[in-house]
């Protein structure tokens, strides 16, 4: 198969090279450069982080003691909570302290945030990996049919439907499908969880499926559009001409090109995806961080709430240059800002 | 091009390749879906002053009848608590949609200001602090940062709109800094200070409305996950407070009791959904629209 590479002169202006010119870069140097800049936006994340508890309005004392409490109580929480030292020894602390595998403990249990993860992470990991292989699998044959089958109405309809599953609540959706699946029909369960591998998709299939409401929709449009802007490709032209048929052509000359941006989206909207499994796990009452999370808020136990916002936002940070590293191997024209 | 429309390979649809006809309906198609959604928009904005105004029920009111299935009398049913589920769910649309516009009126706000003095600006600390604050804001989950706010703020109404006014304002200033670069490379810029022209007069008269452009569009699909994210923290319990006729807080009040009345759910849920659809029908038709007039 012949590259499809013929546009990306078109985009970078050749410019005579001299030091900083955009002179092309190599695959390899290319993801080193997303992955340096992944690390320095880690690293704002890990400030957002701290900052949050410290310079929000509210102070984190007074709203967990309440105002009446003793002044002795009021400094030894501050003291557990490292807030009686400059705002710089705190965050170098919490820095060093990160390093060392150390988030701080829980105010309530006194679990370390750290074994907290340990356990509750691997459940939200999963809820991510089950819902963007389900969206995947559901968006891309979705988007092909729809793109290659010439159905007139049938865009149409399409795209009013995903303007309609857009818009829909993914609690709500959630709420339904576990009472229709899990009361009415009994074929989920409707709490619970089993940390093996192939015995968690039983309890994971359908909150994953919840999360697809909103993410197909989002995906498949995009894939739609961008297999028609394929389709207008002249490689695709050479391949009709060629006489390359079959999978061969759906794969190399219509898919693979236009699935770059499609992972590249994925990418952005893992933020929302990531943020609802936050939902998603209290209403399919999931043990993992999300969960973790509203009970840290509802208890007030703010080591646990830095901890775990911190491993979000980290979280999404990786997922999306996951998802720009698979999106340059998919279609090298793709450029990792 | 040619060669692939004149029947070289007729199992595909290349749109766009057959010119005017479809042009022609792809435009009406962008205008229907904006007329239904502004539509549907505005019957739910009158439902939302009409009902509280003619029902004999008050939002607090209990007949003293819970779960009472929808009926003549009682077009929604009444609650656990036999309150009328119709006019709680008409009294809701102020509170929800008028939240969730000063949700995204208060971060674009500040994050076009944010945006656009990032990008006037000659300081490369100040762009490198702030742009790094912005990009660490916007890699966390919208809803996330939310709920660890509203952790410090206390749950409420009040809280859920500082919470995001202090974090979605990043996603904005981002836009609006993207978008001021741009605009601030244009032709009539560069005329505009060629005729002398004031630097307060350029910057409001040619760069805010250029870029603001921009961001509104963004604005309207942010309204409509805005909508689900109050109604979602309202939900988890960390939004509206009970008695608060909100139809996520009804939602999350008519779960328990799910199996035996679906009623309190499902009307309140309808309409978020009705209030969520008619803004991305209105979305997706003014993107079409443009989309035609631009090609």
């Amino acid at each position: 198969m012949t590259a499809p590479t013929h546009s990306a002169e078109a985009e970078s202006p050749s410019e005579p090279t001299h030091g900083d010119g955009p002179r092309p870069q190599s695959a390899g140097e290319k993801i080193l450069r997303r992955t340096g800049r992944a690390i320095i936006v880690a690293f704002w994340v890990m400030v957002v982080a701290f900052m949050l508890i410290r310079l929000s309005p509210g102070d984190p004392v007074t709203a967990a003691l309440g105002g009446e409490a003793a002044p002795e109580t009021v400094a030894a929480l501050r003291k557990t909570l490292g807030l009686d030292v400059d705002p710089f020894t705190q965050f170098w602390q919490y820095f060093t302290g990160l390093f060392h595998g150390d988030l701080g403990q829980s105010l309530i249990s006194g679990v370390p945030v750290t074994e907290m993860l340990r356990t509750n992470l691997p459940v939200t990991l999963w809820l991510i990996l089950t819902t963007v292989t389900l969206t995947l699998v559901i968006s891309i044959p979705l988007a092909m049919v729809i793109a290659l089958a010439r159905i007139p109405g049938l865009p149409y309809i399409f795209r009013t439907l995903t303007a309609i599953g857009l818009a829909l609540p993914s609690f709500l959706v959630a709420l339904l499908l576990l009472y229709q699946f899990g009361l009415v029909w009994g074929i989920a369960p409707i709490f619970g969880y089993d940390p093996t591998f192939p015995a968690n998709m039983q309890y994971l299939w359908l909150p994953a499926l919840v999360n697809c409401v909103v993410l197909v929709p989002v995906l498949s449009r995009v894939l739609y559009s961008s297999i028609l802007d394929t389709l207008d490709e002249e490689f695709v032209e050479t391949g009709v001409i060629r006489g390359v048929r079959s999978i061969r052509f759906y794969w190399f000359y219509v898919l693979r090109p236009s699935l770059a941006p499609t992972v590249v989206l994925l990418s952005y909207v893992m933020g929302v995806m990531v943020g609802s499994t936050v939902i998603l796990e209290m209403i399919f009452a999931l043990p993992g961080i999300g969960r973790e999370l509203v009970t840290a808020v509802t208890m007030r136990d703010y080591p646990v709430v830095q901890g775990i916002i911190l491993v979000f936002g980290v979280l999404v940070v990786f997922l999306s240059l996951l998802g720009d590293i698979i999106a340059s191997i998919l279609d090298p024209r793709v450029k990792l800002s | 091009m040619t060669l692939i429309s004149a029947g070289t390979a007729d199992w595909f649809d290349v749109e766009g390749t057959v010119p005017s006809p479809k042009r022609a309906r792809r435009l009406k198609d962008g205008t229907l879906g904006l007329i239904v959604g502004l539509s549907m928009l505005i019957l739910l904005l009158l439902l939302g002053i009409l009902v509280p105004l003619l029902s004999p029920y008050s939002i607090d009111e209990s007949i003293d009848i819970p779960f009472l299935p929808p009926n003549g009398t009682f077009w929604f049913g009444t609650d656990g608590l036999g309150r009328d589920v119709f006019v709680r769910v008409f009294s809701a649309v102020y509170l929800d949609l008028g939240v969730a516009f000063l949700g995204v009126l208060i971060p674009f706000a500040i994050g076009t200001v944010v945006g656009i003095g990032l990008a006037v600006s000659r300081s490369k600390v100040l762009n490198g602090v702030v742009g790094s604050i912005i990009d660490g804001i916007n890699a966390f989950p919208l809803l996330v940062l939310a709920i660890a706010l509203i952790a410090l703020l206390g749950p409420g109404l009040q809280s859920v709109v500082i919470a995001l006014s202090l974090t979605n304002w990043a996603r904005y200033a981002r836009l609006a800094r993207t978008r001021a670069q741009v605009v601030k490379q244009q032709g009539y810029i560069e005329a505009a200070q060629t005729l002398g022209y004031s630097k307060p007069r350029i910057l409001f008269k040619h760069l805010v409305p250029n870029v603001s452009s921009e961001t509104t569009a963004y604005a309207l699909s942010d309204l409509i996950l805005v909508i689900l994210l109050i109604a979602g923290l309202s939900f988890l319990g960390l939004g509206a407070q009970p008695p608060t006729a909100e139809w996520g807080a009804m939602i999350s009040d008519g779960r328990a009791t799910l199996q035996m009345a679906w009623w309190p759910v499902i009307f309140p849920g309808l309409a978020l959904c009705w209030a969520g659809v008619s803004l991305s029908f209105i979305a997706e038709g003014l993107t079409r629209r443009e989309r035609d007039v631009k090609s």
